[in-house]
């Protein structure tokens, strides 16, 4: 096939993106700056940087996502290495895959009801639970996070260790290398890149996503998105501009981030090839 | 030890699914009963008598469907091209592709309101439509990419030199080996559409009710139980789902193949 006939079937869906992403961007950064007041172009931006809501949501929010997406990344690696050969059996695999099916929304359900101080954790215990599940400790948010995805690391890793060359490991472990070594130098190569890519997706999605936090999390500090939301539609609409300005700052975050993070992996990638 | 590990494993990733059905078919099972003491379809009975949950049900399966069927036409040929031809500025388009993962969709979202209000679209399904295409797209590539690197292009071409027009290699020879990766982009899709909420409450502005408009104020009422059967509502729509895409594509493999 040549690749004027790849452009072809490619455009359809490339003109959707370029407009309708590149439209979404462009009107969210027009919306943030201030044209012909008697202030900067920039004022919202600075109104944002005064804002004590602001930096305790980026605060919240950066924690959240860190602790949700290293410990996901960490429980999935483990199941996935460990359960390689019992994955390939579909019925397994699919119960490892269900979470997936349920949505966020429900899943915080789920975590309210075995978790809340008088949900089924504590019937079992015999005693009350402390309230943290929605906490300002945002527990609840995280632990919802963690169910939802870690299935999703079992998704993306398994490939990789259902084709991994297992000799290599034990070349590795016959030379003397002990456990850590071994994954570091047999594993880690072929998995790591995709691990820290995974990282990066769980990691800007719950940066961005409203769901969760908009059912477990607490008034203040708010995540993020959920103060965007609210300053989207509070009092007649005067607010958002900063709304904007606050998510176009979480945009551009998220895209030097992923080009840091996708430009080491695929450096990595050569040279563990080459 | 490890057959231990492994079905705790799975305790705890399909157990909270069944407990939810428990919940809901019981009278009132709460703290400190561990088990419940009284079953009633009560909380199934007042859901089902929630006048805005039918209609609901009807546009959250209608825009999930729409969804899944824009993903295939956008994304088959897309996914063809990436994984069967090598040109340049493929790393470009891949992360084009890629963008409404790599930036909250959100942000995309807010910025596309106005827009979205000016082309008459807002307040409507179409818009919600087009907006629950940026967070499945991504993976309905990555997903179709993988089933075609498994398809052999000389498989199509040896069908072509034993005399099979286009129509039946694709029957005969395509269809049956992406058919997995297409079940599995077709049902990934109608999941992330079906669990948007912000994304819908946006660009619906609240007149498009989905599901998940309906299940954010129940979240805090009292009943439990209620909730409890909302939510395996949200767990049964997928499996309708899947059974409805294995029926029809059955139907049309019969169809198709000669």
């Amino acid at each position: 096939m040549s690749s004027r006939s790849a452009w072809l079937l490619l455009a359809p869906l490339l003109l959707f993106m370029m407009l309708f992403v590149g439209q979404g961007m462009f009107r969210a950064v027009q919306e943030s700056l201030a044209f012909g007041g008697a202030e900067g172009m920039l004022v919202h931006y600075e109104t944002l940087f005064a804002s004590r809501s602001f930096w305790a949501a980026a605060g919240v929010s950066v924690y959240v996502a860190l602790v949700s997406s290293i410990v996901s990344l960490v429980i999935g690696l483990v199941i996935t290495r460990t359960f390689v050969r019992v994955f390939a059996v579909d019925t397994w695999k699919l119960a490892a895959w269900f979470p997936m099916l349920i949505p966020h929304f429900v899943a915080a359900y789920l975590v309210l009801l075995f978790f809340a101080p008088a949900g089924w954790a504590a019937s079992v215990l015999g005693t009350m639970l402390p309230p943290f599940v929605q906490s300002s400790a945002y527990t609840g948010v995280i632990l919802t996070y963690i169910w939802k995805e870690v299935p999703f690391v079992i998704l993306m890793l398994l490939p990789v260790y259902q084709e991994l060359d297992w000799r290599m490991a034990e070349v590795s472990r016959s030379l003397g290398a002990g456990r850590f070594q071994t994954f570091r130098h047999a594993e880690w190569p072929h998995a790591g890149p995709v691990a820290v890519e995974t990282a990066l997706i769980m990691f800007i999605f719950i940066l961005g996503a409203f769901e969760i936090p908009g059912l477990l999390g607490v008034t203040y500090p708010a995540m993020l998105p959920v103060l965007a939301f609210d300053w989207f539609y509070q009092s007649g609409w005067s607010e958002r501009p900063l709304a904007q300005a606050m998510m176009v700052l979480v945009t551009a975050v998220s895209l030097v981030l992923a080009a840091l993070v996708l430009s080491w992996v695929r450096r990595g990638r050569r040279r563990s090839y080459a | 030890m490890r057959k231990l590990l492994l079905l705790l494993l799975l305790a705890i990733f399909v157990f909270p699914v069944l407990f939810l059905f428990l919940k809901s078919i019981t009278f009132s099972w709460r703290y400190p009963d561990v088990l419940p003491t009284a079953f009633s379809m009560r909380a199934w009975e007042a859901l089902a008598s929630e006048p805005q949950l039918l209609p609901a049900v009807g546009m959250t399966l209608f825009i999930g469907a729409v969804v899944v069927v824009l993903n295939l036409l956008l994304g088959i040929p897309a996914a063809l091209a990436l994984s069967w031809v090598d040109f340049r500025g493929k790393v470009a388009v891949e992360t084009i592709f890629f963008l409404p993962i790599l930036v909250p969709v959100l942000a995309i979202a807010m910025g596309l309101h106005i827009t979205m209000i000016r082309l008459g679209i807002a307040d409507h399904p179409a818009g919600v439509i087009l907006i629950h295409l940026l967070p499945t797209l991504p993976y309905t590539i990555r997903v179709l990419r993988g089933g075609f690197d498994r398809l052999d292009p000389a498989w199509m071409q040896l069908g072509e030199t034993l005399g099979a027009g286009v129509f039946r290699r694709i029957a005969t020879i395509a269809v049956p080996i992406m058919a997995p990766s297409l079940r599995s982009a077709a049902v990934l899709t109608f999941v992330i559409s079906l669990s948007q909420y912000v994304l819908t409450a946006i660009i619906g502005g609240g007149r498009v009710t989905t599901l998940p408009l309906l299940y954010y104020p129940f979240f805090n009422s009292a009943d439990q139980a209620v909730i409890a059967a909302f939510s395996v509502l949200f767990a049964v729509l997928p499996l309708l789902f899947l059974f409805v895409w294995e029926t029809v594509s059955s139907a049309a493999g019969r169809l198709l193949r000669p």
